[in-house]
């Protein structure tokens, strides 16, 4: 922190307008500033639409770090504009402001967080009682559950640690650090009853953490959705068929007094490398909260003064063994296996075969409810239906956008499905045509019944 | 210009406590109702159920009582509250926060025993604020909003209303007329049963503790459409809000806690002014007191060099209150102070409007159709609210209006009659016509006139000769409203919303001068400096008021009813 008084900055925010279309620019403002501890990013971006860009989008509404509204991309860093001063950055250097990674841009610096609730609700991160009862559970706040939640039920749902993995860009499915983070505690928590609903849907996405420590390091609210995954992972590590023949209650899942390692197989022919899971809180004594975060696992990390500095660069030792853990990870996921068995597909009605012309693609919204354990999910999916002319064909091809699992929708003018997410593009045929898509379009599998037709659901 | 039509059994205007709750009441009552909501800001972000700090009252101990917790809102109301919307009130708080934790999975702070903590707050007979840390409203607003995914509520997002529909005679309401913030486009949304829950929020003032975000709309929306209003003059002023000079943050809050726990102020000459004003509670008096002495302090020139006053917990132990207050540390912290080790400068904030549409127990207010819920109803409070009992009074009235509406929809859910076929059409060109304007840019010097004279005028201390000068200052800000024009493309135009924003804001700074002028004698939030005393035989009154032919407010007064407690019982109760 410096504390400058007085300083005209060199500010460039990206613009975006979807009337326009295109990939955006960035736009220069010069500001100068009184007192730049009491100015924050936030305020910078009300200044320049009050005083020289009446146009310029953003998105806030609570300005006081609670409502999660204002993440962004600030000098290559995601944070929130309120919580971030212009005194954060040293007094010479320019302050470039972008909108989140991985979301689609509605305009300038805000994005569609439509993504980010779609793959938390996906991790079922509601409460779902075990059983009613007349009165809040007796449950200690030194109980191990209560420790290892700690204050990681805080997330704000501001999209910063997705926009700083790398993962959540290359996977489509993996469910990205906050709801995974959400998924946590809810595992953690004895009054729910989804336990292996739950697992079952996030464990996999676990795999896909490479351990970067992106998301704890820009977390807002100091939440370490790492620690959270890598919990998760062993969880089901330790009680791998345990959790199907039973709902696991929380309180004994850490009943051994010291971290219980991880075992994994590297390769067939390798010797199995022991691991104590990377549990990390971040640190910063710069702020007065750290003396009251009751969240550490006592096991979890190092003194509570440590410095964000030096727990960093003992990170950084300990990358050769994190990068093992990863493998072992994907392995371990098959040890899992048998709990996590494959269901039978789901053949959701779509209709009369005769609702959907021929030449033409048509989008159906299929509607159907997913039974998780003892929960009901009801589902919406879009399908598109090709019947290609002179053929007696059908092809079905998901609407998932195979870049980033957007949905995809048909374009009739440009004869071509679309993806607002990021430009991806295919043809008729499924075929890529533009935009970062690594793969065609998927199809899916259906049966023409007593002149209905219905498409498999897996 | 076209428009989308969505129709629904029921409309959720705003996505707070009040909103959410009632949806997933309505909902469980009928899982087959078809509920829409609509919230301003992305879901579950916007309004200050999210931003509650302190906490929620409630009695949950056998030491306390019903009877108790209703005294005490009797009295900090200064007795002219709805006797029965406080009886509610207190009432159904118990089994609420009791659902929050076992439907809903809230889970709040814990004694050492695991039973739910509750802590002191000013005001107060009892320890009864249940909370999460000092940041309670996160806790509850995110398993709230989780519970809406969960059934599969559809809500819009970045969708406000911005008026009520109608049907032709006007007594019944169809729905509402939506703005798309992001496309900038309308949709009129149809509904059987309308609430509206969009938590009042006074940010037509200088110093405003609720986000920007808000601003007044459903007390706008309601005046409007011609519903009853009640009490508009008692708006509160949260003491301690902080001073950054220059930036958004100012007015946001340091909680009530702090001073519950033994925080001091002092004025610019390092003295402790409240035990000037306050001698046996100083600053633990209620926020009306503290928040007009503080006011007082500033006028008479004792404040600091930031302009306000000083708070100071240091006394307390910096361990105290770090490991108590983090949330509050880290925000002073942000701004190079150190609340644990040393004082902090505040000023009253404007933080919540305690008046509203008249309703009933069931939320039902004077027109058909039309429910009101949270912040945006009015009486519970009276002329002050105890600190933790808003967002009480959000989740008991959520509650309560959601199981109204599922029950209205049984016994009379028909489609509503016809919207007034001229209404859609004139309501967007009201709100289209500054884009077409060759007018001025002048939109946030208009906002921010309006809010230094409401500040100014109609704020902490008011008399008539002030409150003239505002009714004239409205009026003119109103006229040159007029003229104001707006660029850009329809698709989020932010400054279009606040000159939306700024609408609302005008109409109800409208109702507060007017109200305000009417109650000539000091009463809770309501402080004259040409009548300082209480009259208990000339005030004991409610103002009622609705928008008349020419736009003007046309305002009633009736005797408030103490239909189970006394003036006498509710004078002598001591907290
Ligand atoms: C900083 C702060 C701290 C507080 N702390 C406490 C406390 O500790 N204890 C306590 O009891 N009370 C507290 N309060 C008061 C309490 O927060 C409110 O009384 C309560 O939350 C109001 O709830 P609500 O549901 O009525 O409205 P809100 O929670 O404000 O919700 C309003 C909703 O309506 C939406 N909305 C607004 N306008 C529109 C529109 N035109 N169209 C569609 N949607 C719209 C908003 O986006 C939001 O979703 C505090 C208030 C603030 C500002
Ligand atoms: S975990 Fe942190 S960074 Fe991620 S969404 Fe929640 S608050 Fe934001
Ligand atoms: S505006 Fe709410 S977190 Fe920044």
């Amino acid at each position: 922190m410096e504390s400058t008084k007085g300083n005209t900055r060199k500010i460039d925010v990206f613009r975006y307008d979807p009337t326009q279309g295109g990939d955006g620019h960035f736009d220069h403002f010069d500001l100068y500033i009184d007192d730049e501890t009491n100015t924050t990013i936030l305020d910078v971006l009300i200044r320049l639409q009050k005083e020289q860009d009446s146009t310029l989008s953003f998105r806030y509404a609570c300005r006081v770090n609670m409502c999660g509204s204002c993440g962004m991309v600030i000098n290559g860093r995601e944070g929130l504009a309120c919580k971030t001063n212009v005194s954060d950055f040293p007094a010479k250097q320019g302050i470039t402001i972008r909108p989140l990674n991985h979301f689609p841009v509605v305009k300038d610096l805000v994005v569609d967080m439509g993504p980010f609730f779609k793959h938390y609700e996906e991790c079922l991160p509601f409460f779902e009682p075990r059983k009613i009862m007349d009165e809040p559970a007796i449950i200690r706040p030194d109980s191990k559950e209560r420790i290892a939640i700690g204050l990681a039920t805080e997330c704000i749902a501001c999209g910063c640690c997705v926009s700083s993995c790398t993962m959540a860009n290359y996977h489509e499915n993996y469910a990205g650090p906050a709801p995974l983070n959400r998924a946590f505690t809810l595992l953690m928590d004895s009054r729910d009853a989804l336990y292996e609903e739950r697992m079952d849907k996030v464990l996999q996405s676990c795999y896909n953490c490479r351990t970067e420590f992106n998301c704890t390091e820009v977390c807002p609210k100091d939440i370490s959705c790492t620690r959270a995954i890598k919990y998760i992972q062993r969880l089901a590590i330790k009680e791998p068929f345990k959790s199907v023949a039973k709902p696991k209650p929380a309180q004994d899942v850490e009943s051994s007094p010291e971290p219980e390692p991880i075992i994994m197989n590297t390769a067939p022919g390798t010797s199995p490398v022991i691991q104590t899971p990377a549990m990390d809180v971040k640190h910063d004594t710069s702020r007065c909260r750290h003396e009251s975060t009751p969240a550490i696992p006592v096991e979890a990390i190092e003194a509570n003064n440590t410095s964000r500095r030096s727990f960093l660069a003992g990170l950084t030792m300990g990358i050769g063994a994190v990068s093992v853990l990863t493998v072992g990870g994907v392995l371990a996921a098959s040890f899992v296996g048998p709990a996590m068995q494959k269901k039978p597909p789901l053949w959701v009605p779509a209709g009369s075969i005769e609702k959907f012309p021929v030449g033409q693609v048509s989008t159906v919204n299929l509607r159907y409810t997913e039974n998780v354990g003892i929960y009901k999910q009801e589902l919406v999916k879009p399908v598109l239906v090709w019947r290609p002319p002179n053929q007696n064909k059908i092809i079905v091809y998901n609407s998932t956008c195979t870049h980033l699992g957007c949905t995809v929708h048909w374009d009739v003018n440009q004869n071509l499905f679309l993806c607002a997410c990021h430009g991806g593009a295919f043809a008729l045929d499924g075929s890529v045509m533009a935009g970062p898509p690594p793969r065609p379009l998927d199809h899916m599998e259906f049966k023409v019944d007593s002149g209905n037709l219905l498409i498999a659901m897996v | 210009m076209i428009h989308e039509t969505l129709k629904a059994d029921i409309l959720i205007i705003g996505m707070g406590a009040a909103g959410q709750l009632a949806a997933l009441y309505a909902h469980d009552e009928n899982p087959d109702l078809n509920i829409l909501i609509v919230t301003k800001a992305l879901k579950g972000k916007g309004g200050c159920s999210r931003m509650v700090q302190g906490g929620f009252n409630v009695v949950l101990n056998e030491a306390d009582s019903h009877e108790k917790h209703l005294m005490d809102t009797l009295k900090g109301g200064q007795y002219i509250n709805d006797q029965d919307l406080a009886r509610t009130l207190v009432e159904q708080a118990t089994p609420t926060i009791k659902e929050m934790e076992t439907r809903f999975g809230c889970f709040f702070d814990r004694n050492p025993d695991g039973t739910v903590h509750q802590k002191p707050f000013a005001g107060q007979s009892f320890d009864r604020t249940v909370h999460k840390g000092d940041l309670t409203g996160i806790e509850m607003i995110s398993r709230m909003t989780e519970q809406i995914m969960k059934r599969k509520i559809q809500v819009l997002e970045e969708c406000r209303a911005v008026d009520l529909l109608k049907d032709k005679s006007g007594q019944q309401v169809t729905g509402a007329l939506i703005l798309n913030m992001k496309q900038g486009k309308f949709i009129r949304a149809e509904a059987s049963a309308t609430l509206v829950a969009t938590g009042g929020g006074p940010t037509q003032y200088r110093f405003h503790a609720p986000g920007p975000e808000k601003s007044v709309d459903g007390l706008g929306m309601l005046y409007r459409a011609g519903t009853l209003m009640r009490d508009m003059e008692m708006i509160q002023f949260h003491p301690t809000g902080l001073i950054i000079d220059g930036s958004v943050v100012a007015g946001s809050l340091l909680e009530e806690g702090l001073r519950g726990s033994g925080a001091y102020l002092y004025n610019g000459n390092g003295e402790r002014y409240m035990k000037n004003y306050a001698p046996d509670v100083a600053e633990r008096a209620t926020r009306d007191v503290v928040s007009r002495s503080s006011y007082l302090e500033m006028m008479a020139g004792r404040h600091c060099e930031e302009g306000g006053v000083r708070i100071d917990a240091a006394h307390l132990g910096a361990e105290f209150v770090l490991k108590n207050f983090p949330g509050m540390c880290s925000r002073c912290a942000q701004f190079g102070y150190d609340l644990a080790r040393g004082p902090v400068p505040v000023s009253p904030s404007a933080h919540f409007v305690m008046g509203g549409a008249r309703i009933n127990r069931d939320c039902e207010t004077s027109l058909d159709r039309l429910f009101v819920a949270g912040e945006d109803g009015g009486g519970v409070h009276g002329g002050n609210r105890l600190g933790g009992n808003g967002i009480c009074e959000s989740s008991v009235y959520g509650r309560q209006a959601g199981k109204a509406l599922a029950r209205f929809m049984a016994d009379n859910g028909t489609a509503p009659p016809e919207t007034d076929p001229e209404m859609v059409g004139e309501l967007m060109a009201k709100y289209l016509a500054p884009f077409g304007r060759n007018g001025k840019e002048e939109l946030f010097v208009l906002r921010d006139e309006l809010k230094e004279c409401n500040w100014n005028n109609v704020g902490v201390v008011r008399n008539a000769k002030d409150m003239a000068t505002a009714v004239e200052e409205i009026n003119a800000i109103r006229e040159e409203a007029k003229t104001l024009k707006i660029s850009g493309t329809r698709a989020y135009n932010m400054p279009w919303n606040i000159y939306i924003d700024f609408l609302n804001m005008l109409d109800v700074s409208d109702m507060v001068v007017v109200s305000a002028m009417a109650r000539k004698e000091s009463r809770a939030a309501h402080y004259r400096s040409d009548f300082p005393e209480q009259d208990d035989d000339k005030g004991l009154f409610n103002s009622f008021l609705t928008r008349s032919a020419d736009g003007k407010p046309s305002l009633i007064t009736e005797p408030v009813d103490f239909m189970y407690k006394s003036l006498r019982e509710c004078q002598i109760h001591k907290k």
